[in-house]
């Protein structure tokens, strides 16, 4: 009876840790693969944008060294790091999930979760007291039949619920 | 002259706004009706004389008076009398003064309509209100004196950014001020009702309206910024997560959480201590927003001012936050209700997690926006928290959420029972299954795109569901016709019903989104005059280019000629402009719109002699979905705020 709770709180724990893991890199080569970094960088000379969005000039060039790193045989995240090391990691559009940064990666599922929990113990609690009033006043209960006459007594000694 | 006239009239009316503020408060205290009279005659005054400010402000930028800083920086002589107005509205110090103008126009609004109707809550009401426009009279008067004079006074004013010379720009700003400041009328109820003690659920049900209202052109702003952005940036997307989008967007998300989970309260008398949170958080992140934009603490489009405004801000962020922490500790006692609930699946649970996540989503957003200054003081390291960050954690909430707004909306209050659920969820149930098969088969694949829409099916299945039975039963039961039946449906219960539509608009609004996000393509190309290129079902080909002298700058525009699927079909003139004294030219871009999907080009570079054109053409697909979704939404929240007429009273 006490399984159901715990166990609907891992399998939600197990989603939530499943979604907070970075997206894995798959597939190779193709203009595909060069959008995907340039979504990842930063546009250095614009505001907010990324390199694949980015119309500037300097993005454009950004693209081409993208392409040509990655048909060199670079690996996607060894492109990014070439640019990291060029310009920082203020160059990249999502922080890297390590150290520090992982607060803002497991923060928002962390709360999420924390708010289900607590959201399911008032629920509980309001639940349960619920019950327990129900089960004090619930002695021997009236005959539905008799309830049903005393109902339409008083909508037509009061002209209807409503009023 | 001017400049004195105006700043005299804001120190005038910060006078006078606080001896109302003071009128207020001791007139209901003290219980001295000719006080309180008062106190209302000076919000008149109040009005009368920001309103002369904000008309002296407007003459100077007509007239193009350069002895006036403000005044320069944002025309020059030769623009468009249209952008000398919304000038006003183009930097720090006028747009402040548009701010005040529209908090005391509520102001007056509120007391006009409370003197019909008093209400022991509302002196103490309006004199948070008359606090709140101190606040930003004083910041006027002292800080930011939008009639500031400059001497030598310049030949010519050095014009608006041109990204704002744009005629979006002169709606956008405005109805965001007026979400904005609409959402400070429920704040200081809630205020009021902490000061005064008077706890249940009346200033809820007082400021109703006042909340969809602000609700409404909240949302309506932040879409337009999203329409704006998409027309004039230049870019090709909408929403870039930008602070200055986030700031506008953190308050909408409380907002909207709010209007949701009063109805608890209403219903059930519960979660008094929340809704009195949320309205707060609600309002600080209005304030918080304007710190974040306005103190340039974060570079942005944006933010175009720095200096002591911002410790200004932050001032006043305290003191909402700490004082509206003090009253509820003090009235702790007397807030607390002891919620029941016959069922652990009911409406109750389902708008307590709808208020989670919408909570959550705005953590998000909030934790992603400020975390480089948290980054930079803690390691020293600049980062950047960009789209990839935002999407990838809101994308999964967002459709939590989607998937709540076709369940909870059908889910009775207290206790569930299998048969209404089943009832009216099997149906769009079939339907979301239907699609998920008929999307695959189209070749829809990826788990969330495909969630997307289908959830976005169910949604919308379930709203058309609750209409469809509705308006049979009525036609039925009262032999009206389709329309008298609509009509009669809405009247009954119009903010349920008003909802629901704004559910569809918000649905509409999604497939826009996952759409244009999933199917998106691009295109470059370097053209010669008679060259073409073939992108999607269309072939583009470059004609030539222009060159035309405007008012405030010079353009260079390319022409296009667009043939769908063979036949010819429109031609498109994308542009670069020219500013004098801005190094990069600012893209002008012209699109083919369309309910399936947008064509759009940007002049991206040209060659001086006219031989060669660089053009980028995107297709965004359902993108228009987007902007209907939103006028959807509207349509819902005016059918929901709409005062009843006769027939419609119970």
């Amino acid at each position: 009876m006490r399984r159901g709770p715990v166990l609907a709180l891992a399998a939600g724990g197990a989603f939530v840790l499943l979604l907070a893991l970075p997206p894995g890199a798959t597939g190779a080569a193709s203009e595909e693969e060069v959008q995907h970094v340039a979504t990842q960088l930063r546009c250095p000379v614009c505001q907010n944008l990324s390199v694949a969005d980015s119309p500037s000039e300097m993005a454009k060039e950004m693209r081409g060294l993208i392409r040509d790193r990655l048909e060199r045989g670079e690996t996607r995240e060894e492109v990014m790091a070439y640019f990291v090391s060029k310009y920082g990691e203020w160059i990249l559009l999502s922080p890297r999930p390590s150290g520090f940064n992982l607060i803002v990666w497991i923060l928002p599922f962390a709360a999420v979760l924390a708010g289900a929990v607590g959201i399911f113990a008032v629920v509980r609690h309001w639940n349960v007291r619920a019950r327990v009033r129900a089960a004090g006043m619930a002695a021997p209960s009236p005959d539905p039949a008799y309830l049903e006459r005393v109902r339409r007594e008083l909508e037509a000694t009061e002209g209807g619920p409503r009023a | 002259m001017t400049a004195a006239l105006g700043h005299f009239t804001l120190i005038l009316a910060l006078l006078v706004t606080v001896y109302g503020a003071a009128a207020f408060v001791v007139g209901s205290r003290r219980r001295i009706p000719p006080l309180l009279a008062s106190a209302e005659r000076s919000v008149l005054v109040a009005f009368g004389l920001v309103t002369l400010a904000l008309l002296v402000m407007e003459y100077a930028l007509i007239t193009s008076d350069f002895s006036i800083r403000y005044v320069a920086n944002v025309s020059t002589r030769a623009s468009p009398v249209r952008y000398k107005i919304a000038g006003l509205w183009g930097n720090l110090e006028g747009s402040i003064l548009l701010w005040e103008w529209v908090q005391v126009l509520f102001i007056g609004i509120a007391v006009f309509r409370f003197r019909r109707r008093p209400h022991p809550l509302a002196p103490t009401a309006f004199a948070v209100l008359m606090g709140i426009s101190a606040f930003f009279l004083l910041l006027l008067a002292a800080l930011t004196n939008p009639f500031q004079q400059q001497f030598p006074v310049p030949p010519d004013g050095r014009g608006l950014n041109p990204l704002l010379e744009v005629t979006d720009m002169l709606v956008h700003p405005l109805l965001l001020y007026h979400g904005y400041v609409g959402f400070s009328v429920p704040f200081a109820f809630a205020i009021a009702a902490l000061l005064t003690g008077r706890l249940d659920s009346e200033w809820l049900t007082l400021t109703r309206r006042w909340t969809v209202v602000a609700w409404l052109f909240l949302t309506a702003g932040v879409i337009y910024g999203g329409w704006w952005s998409y027309r004039t940036l230049g870019w090709g997307g909408y929403w870039a997560w930008d602070p200055v989008e986030n700031a506008s967007f953190m308050p909408w998300l409380t907002g909207t959480a709010f209007l949701h989970s009063v109805m608890i309260q209403e219903k059930r008398g519960m979660l008094k201590v929340w809704n009195l949170v949320l309205i707060t958080l609600t309002f600080a992140l209005v304030i918080f927003g304007t710190f974040l934009t306005r103190s340039g603490i974060l570079s942005s489009v944006h933010a175009f001012a720095e200096g002591p405004v911002g410790i200004f801000f932050l001032a006043f962020l305290g003191a909402v936050v700490l004082g509206s922490l003090g009253l509820l500790l003090w009235r702790a006692e007397q807030l607390r209700v002891p919620g029941e609930l016959d069922s652990l699946v009911s409406r109750e649970s389902a708008f307590l997690l709808n208020n989670l996540l919408l909570v959550a989503f705005c953590f998000t957003v909030f934790l992603g926006t400020i975390f480089p200054l948290l980054a930079e003081a803690v390691r020293g390291v600049k980062v950047s928290v960009g789209a990839p960050f935002f999407n990838y954690v809101n994308v999964p909430i967002g459709l939590a959420l989607l998937f709540l707004m076709g369940v909870g909306p059908f889910i009775p209050w207290r206790r569930a029972s299998w048969a209404s659920v089943r009832g009216n969820l099997l149906w769009p149930a079939v339907a979301g299954a239907l699609a998920t098969a008929l999307l695959m088969a189209a070749g829809v694949r990826g788990f969330f795109p495909l969630l997307g829409f289908v959830l976005s099916i169910f949604v919308a299945a379930t709203v058309f569901l609750e209409f469809g039975r509705g308006i049979r039963a009525r036609r039925r039961l009262q032999g009206e016709g389709w329309l008298a039946a609509f009509r009669g449906l809405l009247n009954r219960n119009r903010r349920r019903y008003g909802g629901l539509i704004v559910h569809l608009g918000v649905v509409l609004l999604t497939i826009g989104i996952v759409g244009s996000s999933t199917y998106k393509q691009e295109h470059e190309a370097a053209l010669a005059p008679g060259e073409s290129f073939q992108v999607g079902r269309y072939t583009v080909r470059f004609d030539g280019l222009q060159g035309a002298e405007a008012a405030t700058h010079f353009r260079v525009s390319g022409a296009f000629t667009v043939t769908t699927a063979g036949r010819p079909d429109v031609v498109l003139k994308p542009a670069q402009r020219f500013y004098q004294g801005y190094d990069s030219p600012f893209a002008s871009v012209d699109a083919r719109y369309g309910l399936r999907e947008d064509l759009y080009l940007i002049l991206a570079a040209f060659s001086r002699d006219g031989s060669q054109a660089t053009v980028k053409a995107l297709i965004n697909p359902l993108i228009s979905w987007i902007w209907l979704g939103g006028m959807v939404i509207l349509v819902g929240a005016l059918t929901a705020a709409w005062p009843l007429g006769r027939e419609g009273r119970p």
